[in-house]
């Protein structure tokens, strides 16, 4: 499935974490969350250039054909860097639907346009199956293909340029494709993470492209990679907090040495190491398992889809009590981590959904 | 010696190993092929001659000059063929030590009645002398060519059948602690060593006291040198915190990954396994188990391609959680139940034995606490904590004791 050499991702790697570091340094996060999108456009456009934005889509389509791998180390790099990022919306999700699609004459266009980053895309509705998945969407098509309802919270909703809709009806999941323009209202819903942009969307009559032809299995695929991308997501973004606790433990001192050289926060750090590296080692066998498919692929995605989720919450909330004051400040960097954990841990579907599939797995395995 | 490309796939050489066992082992028996009785110290040899006991050792020290995960393989044949001796460069702590931090003389003596032995008891912990190990006060007196021990050592195991000990024991008391200790392959069968069964509370009795009372060790069985056996006891407790990792203090390892796991069984006879609340604690406990042997999947990895991973340090206290927590769960599946033990109430039996062998993992072979000081100062880099017997002459240390 992955035609991308372990050589070429040591490289992919190296460049976009070198891009990340001077394009998204705390300074430029922060003046990227005050622009509209939550993020500096021009990084965006930047990742398109590198061909990210097409991983998931075949060479011929104008991708780069990378496998779950492959989209965990992108998706690593972009956690570690705190950047609030429509990637897995649009490369993991979106890309891989509308390329897997049988509408692919009316969506060649804006599949191209996400593709080199000229277009964001948004991904909204039916439960477990998006990012903050919505049980209560009451999306319907009329015989005319006009698409009617309501959607309670689409995250980047308020600024994408397209929107990525599923629903539920009968045993069948509906994907449907809304380009801008199209008639809908669009409410921007504050959000605790400040860099996330969440909206309700209304929709009455609005035109739609449907992504008919979508097997079961594709729609399955593009939920597992987006469960074992944002794992991934979780592991950067808790590694880089856990990595600023640490350097903070050995340079702050009080009663006359390091913080660091007291046992109470040693051992809080010894504990969350094994928290790191326990999700670190959950999302790479994520990856691996669905690079590699087998009986065991939706038991191991959802692994990581709790083990990195509450990893990245717990590490982030004690980063704070481990920092002491300092961090119940907003110009301190560790609240940003702890509101992005906190955001994402219903994205997918959260943890005890993930445990209870988990549990499933296991007993049909035996 | 077979000769044994490092190359060579796995199959391969399972296929080899299986060749030589069919030869030599009649697995139904249980006995080397041609031979009335099974006499071990010959069967050790046997092995030993054929690399097959430490396979990842070079060729001229007993080895096939293997990777450890080939030794694994040869390992793993053995057992399929019921078939005794291999592993022991993974296991055998004593002549894993003095291979690693023995002199050459020491190595040509010893090695080949280490390797064709049974494995060394360690004579480490004292009853003063526990997380604070470097406390030890078993004294090591010079008399001519030999040394001459007294103290009282605890928690060893093996201490009947074992041959040879790995004991630590002060040789300099005006030095501070870490500074004065030498490490000793210490002579087991001699008049003075006196061993003493220790009742655990798992009903057990695999630990011992062992009283030592002027017996007698050669100075050229030091494994490294005199007064800096701390430095030489270090190889020695690194492997043990890496067998322990694995979960070697189990009752029927490796049920995770074969079959129908033991909790969701007994979740199913005692009717919980729809209870929303103990499907979650039972997938959390599963989890744990399962995200552990990745961990050690990529630890065994950072080895292979960098000599060292700092994952290793970290399974011994993940099992503590596993352990500590699956046996939890038993408990509250069973209830009431629980209260009951003995022969005839079997889950109940194994949920309490359980329940208390836990402690093995996350006291024995340094302490949960213990182990994250090591962590957090070895892996990640954080100052020690002020010692105030740093640097202190031995003698003059605080001991509550005397």
């Amino acid at each position: 499935m992955c035609v991308i050499s372990d050589e070429d991702r040591n490289a992919l790697r190296n460049s976009l974490s070198r891009l990340l570091e001077a394009a998204a340094d705390e300074a430029k996060l922060r003046s990227g969350m005050e622009a509209s999108r939550g993020y500096d456009s021009a990084i965006w456009q930047q990742l398109a250039e590198m061909g990210l934005l097409g991983i998931t889509v075949n060479a011929g389509s104008g991708g780069i054909g990378g496998g779950a791998i492959d989209i965990a180390m992108v998706a690593e790099e972009i956690g570690r860097s705190l950047l609030p990022i429509p990637f897995i919306e649009a490369a993991v999700i979106a890309a891989a639907l509308l390329e897997a699609s049988e509408a692919r004459d009316e969506t060649n266009d804006f599949l191209a346009r996400i593709i080199d980053g000229t277009a964001t895309v948004a991904v909204g509705g039916k439960a477990g199956f998006v990012p903050y998945s919505d049980q209560a969407n009451s999306l319907t098509i009329d015989p005319d293909g006009k698409l009617s309802g309501e959607v309670s919270l689409v995250l980047h909703g308020a600024t994408a340029d397209y929107l990525l809709l599923a629903f539920d009806e009968g045993a069948d999941t509906r994907v449907v494709f809304v380009k801008q323009g199209s008639d809908y209202v669009v409410e921007a819903l504050q959000a605790n993470d400040p860099a996330l942009r969440p909206a309700k969307i209304r929709l009455g009559n609005a035109e739609c492209i449907e992504l008919t032809g979508l097997s079961v299995e594709a729609v399955e695929l593009a939920r597992l990679r987006g469960v074992a991308a944002l794992a991934a997501q979780q592991v950067g973004a808790a590694r880089a907090i856990f990595d600023i606790t640490i350097e903070y433990l050995n340079t702050r001192y009080q009663f006359g040495r390091p913080i660091g050289s007291f046992q109470a926060l040693k051992h809080m750090a010894a504990d969350l190491l094994v928290e790191v590296e326990s999700a670190t080692s959950a999302a790479r066998a994520a990856a691996l398992a669905l690079d590699a498919g087998g009986p065991n692929v939706a038991r191991t995605v959802a692994l990581a889809g709790f083990v990195c989720a509450d990893a990245f919450r717990e590490v982030s909330a004690q980063a704070i009590q481990m920092h002491g004051g300092i961090a119940y400040t907003r110009e301190h960097v560790a609240h940003l981590y702890w509101r992005r954990a906190r955001a994402m841990l219903s994205m997918f579907g959260d943890s005890n959904s993930h445990r209870e599939a988990y549990l499933q797995a296991w007993e049909k395995s035996a | 010696m077979t000769q044994i490309p490092r190359n060579t796939s796995p199959q391969d050489l399972s296929a080899l190993v299986l060749e030589w066992l069919d030869k030599n082992w009649d697995s139904e028996k249980c006995r080397p092929k041609g031979t009335a009785q099974y006499n071990e110290k010959a069967w050790l040899q046997q092995v030993l001659d054929a690399g097959f006991a430490v396979p990842s050792w070079p060729e001229a020290w007993f080895g096939l000059g293997l990777t450890p995960r080939q030794s694994g393989i040869i390992e793993k044949t053995f057992a399929s063929r019921r078939a005794p001796g291999a592993g022991r460069d993974r296991y055998h702590l004593g002549a894993i030590t003095v291979f690693k931090a023995g002199s050459e003389e020491l190595k040509r003596e010893m090695l080949p009645t280490l390797l064709t032995g049974p494995i060394c008891c360690l004579l480490y912990s004292e009853p003063n002398a526990g997380s604070d190990l470097a406390g030890i006060r078993s004294k090591a007196e010079r008399d001519g060519d030999d040394f001459v021990i007294n103290g009282q050592k605890i928690w060893t195991s093996n201490a009947q059948e074992a041959e040879y000990g790995m004991l630590l024991a002060r040789t300099d008391w005006d030095v501070a602690k870490h500074r004065g200790i030498t490490f000793f392959l210490f002579p087991m069968k001699q008049g003075g060593v006196d061993i003493r069964p220790i009742n655990q509370i798992t009903g057990e009795s695999e630990f011992n006291e062992v009283f030592i009372e002027g017996a007698r060790v050669p100075e050229r069985f030091i494994i490294g040198s005199k007064n800096e056996g701390w430095k030489s006891f270090q190889t020695a407790i690194s492997y043990e915190r890496l067998i322990m990792g694995q979960g070697i203090t189990e009752r029927g390892r490796g049920a995770a990954n074969k079959g129908r796991h033991p909790l969701i069984e007994l979740a199913e006879k005692t009717g919980q396994l729809s209870d929303p609340v103990m499907r979650q604690r039972i997938a959390q406990a599963l989890a744990y188990r399962e995200i552990n042997s990745f961990n050690n999947v990529r630890a065994k990895e950072e080895m292979q391609s960098t000599g060292t991973s700092s994952l290793m340090s970290l399974s011994k206290l993940a099992m503590s959680r596993i352990q500590h927590g699956e046996a939890a769960i038993a408990t509250d599946l069973l209830g009431v139940q629980g209260i009951l033990d003995g022969p005839d109430n079997p889950l109940s039996a194994n949920a309490n034995f359980d329940a208390a062998k836990a402690y093995m993992n996350s006291i024995g072979g340094g302490t949960d606490q213990i182990q994250r000081n090591i962590i957090a100062e070895k892996v990640l880099g954080l100052p020690k904590e002020h010692d105030t017997d740093k640097g202190v002459a031995f003698r003059q240390v605080k001991s509550g004791v005397n």
